[in-house]
């Protein structure tokens, strides 16, 4: 048989059908950081390999959503990269000496807030310690039901609820950051009255325990450190989910 | 003050939007995203592993890694669908590979053709995807179409395919190019 000339341009074929081996890999994607023409054509046909993907669609197993949707709750994510923005704004600043200080600000400010940072999420994994089990054991309860809505200063409020164990796991995604001197604080709102059940920081998941059917879950700007009653309307209150 | 609407029934959510959503920690984006994405997910990983148990497992690791990295997604290099569906296969073949690195796998014993053992795919529903694949397949020379069909839905390495279809290394490199540009053109992908 002839032998083809050894061009690795031709191994663009393999490489998005996941059929070249480790180290034969590993050189490709070497050789990919400087093929522009080579990266044009996986692009294509890696969107060709993802119909032959689709192609074969097959419904999942019963209640692997539920456990991947409550795996979620448990995962966190990864950051964006940033370097490249960080990068933009750099060459976009007009005077390198004025860029400088600002630059030297902006690390300092990035410092404290490192620092803040450390000491939030060290709280955070101090009393989330204990937390952590109890909502994955809600997140994961057989009985575990889910409600999202929005609030009315924008963003979302999730709740997970298990009406057997009496808690809900109660997450907030994109409301609006508050200035340090409020917070957000989470009410359990019953027959007898509102009871604190927390602040929300953040995406980071709150549990709410010793829920009785009929108890709705609100959510009021309070002032920094909280109050023992809300003393503002509440931006969402939710039934517990059904 | 309201729920979060979600896509009716047969309407194509914007998976690049909901990702973006989903990067910012939003469990209702990623729903929809998991409404979209789990049957391709699971078909393909079970395409290429075979045993459902091993599969659900694997798609599961898969469609936490699209919630975990979604903040990663560029929309600049490719669509949704295609960024999501290149882990799930790199994965289950990983799964593949290292299993087969303990037991060296018995090529000619696994040596039945993918459309002979093809049960999974009777029980995919004869959906549009399928039926251009099945028709741009039917384009490919027959030593085109099985290299990728080894290589794609086998899990085969192109050594290994170069193998099983009894041909030179460098003639299964060139046939699966070939093949691939071809599907694209016959596909119309856009990109």
């Amino acid at each position: 048989m002839k032998t083809l000339p050894d061009d690795i341009h031709v191994l663009t074929g393999s490489y998005v059908l996941d059929a070249l081996t480790g180290p034969e890999r590993d050189d490709f994607e070497r050789h990919l950081e400087h093929c522009d023409s080579c990266e044009e054509e996986i692009r294509g046909l890696r969107e060709t390999a993802a119909r032959l993907a689709m192609a074969k669609a097959t419904p999942p197993p019963a209640g692997m959503e539920q456990r991947v949707l409550s795996a979620t709750y448990r995962t966190r994510q990864l950051p964006p990269l940033v370097s490249d923005l960080a990068a933009r704004r750099e060459r976009r600043s007009p005077r390198l000496s004025l860029a400088r200080p600002r630059l030297l600000l902006a690390g300092a400010a990035a410092a404290v807030a490192i620092v803040a940072g450390l000491a939030i999420t060290q709280h955070q994994l101090d009393t989330g310690r204990s937390g952590s089990s109890a909502i994955s054991s809600v997140t994961g309860a057989a009985d575990a039901r889910s409600e999202t809505m929005e609030t009315s200063l924008g963003g979302t409020v999730t709740l997970v609820a298990s009406a057997r164990q009496g808690e809900a796991v109660v997450t907030a995604t994109g409301m609006p950051s508050l200035s340090s001197a409020r917070v957000y604080q989470l009410w359990i709102m019953g027959s007898s009255g509102a009871r604190s059940a927390g602040f929300l920081t953040g995406t980071e998941p709150v549990l709410a325990a010793g829920l009785v059917p009929g108890d709705r879950i609100g959510i009021t700007v309070e002032p920094a450190g909280g109050t023992s009653a809300p003393t503002t309307s509440p931006v969402v209150v939710m039934p517990l989910p059904a | 003050m309201q729920a979060v609407p979600r896509p009716a029934e047969g309407e194509e959510p914007d998976l690049a939007a909901l990702l973006v959503r989903v990067a910012r920690g939003d469990h209702q984006a990623f729903e929809a995203v998991y409404g979209a994405l789990a049957g391709p997910v699971y078909g393909v990983i079970r395409q290429v592993l075979r045993d459902p148990a091993q599969s659900e497992e694997v798609a599961q690791e898969v469609l936490l890694e699209i919630w975990r990295t979604a903040s990663r997604f560029d929309a600049a290099k490719g669509s949704p669908a295609a960024w999501a569906l290149t882990i799930a296969h790199r994965r289950a073949v990983d799964r593949v590979r290292s299993a087969s690195a303990c037991t060296r796998r018995e090529l000619k014993a696994a040596a039945e053709p993918v459309a002979g053992s093809d049960d999974v795919l009777e029980t995919v529903a004869a959906n549009l995807d399928g039926q251009r694949v099945r028709r741009c397949m039917g384009g490919l020379t027959t030593l085109q179409r099985e290299s990728i069909e080894l290589a794609y839905y086998g899990g085969y390495s192109y050594p290994e395919v170069a193998e099983l279809l009894g041909v030179a290394l460098g003639t299964v490199k060139t046939r699966i190019r070939d093949g691939m540009i071809r599907l694209r053109d016959c596909m119309e992908v856009n990109w």
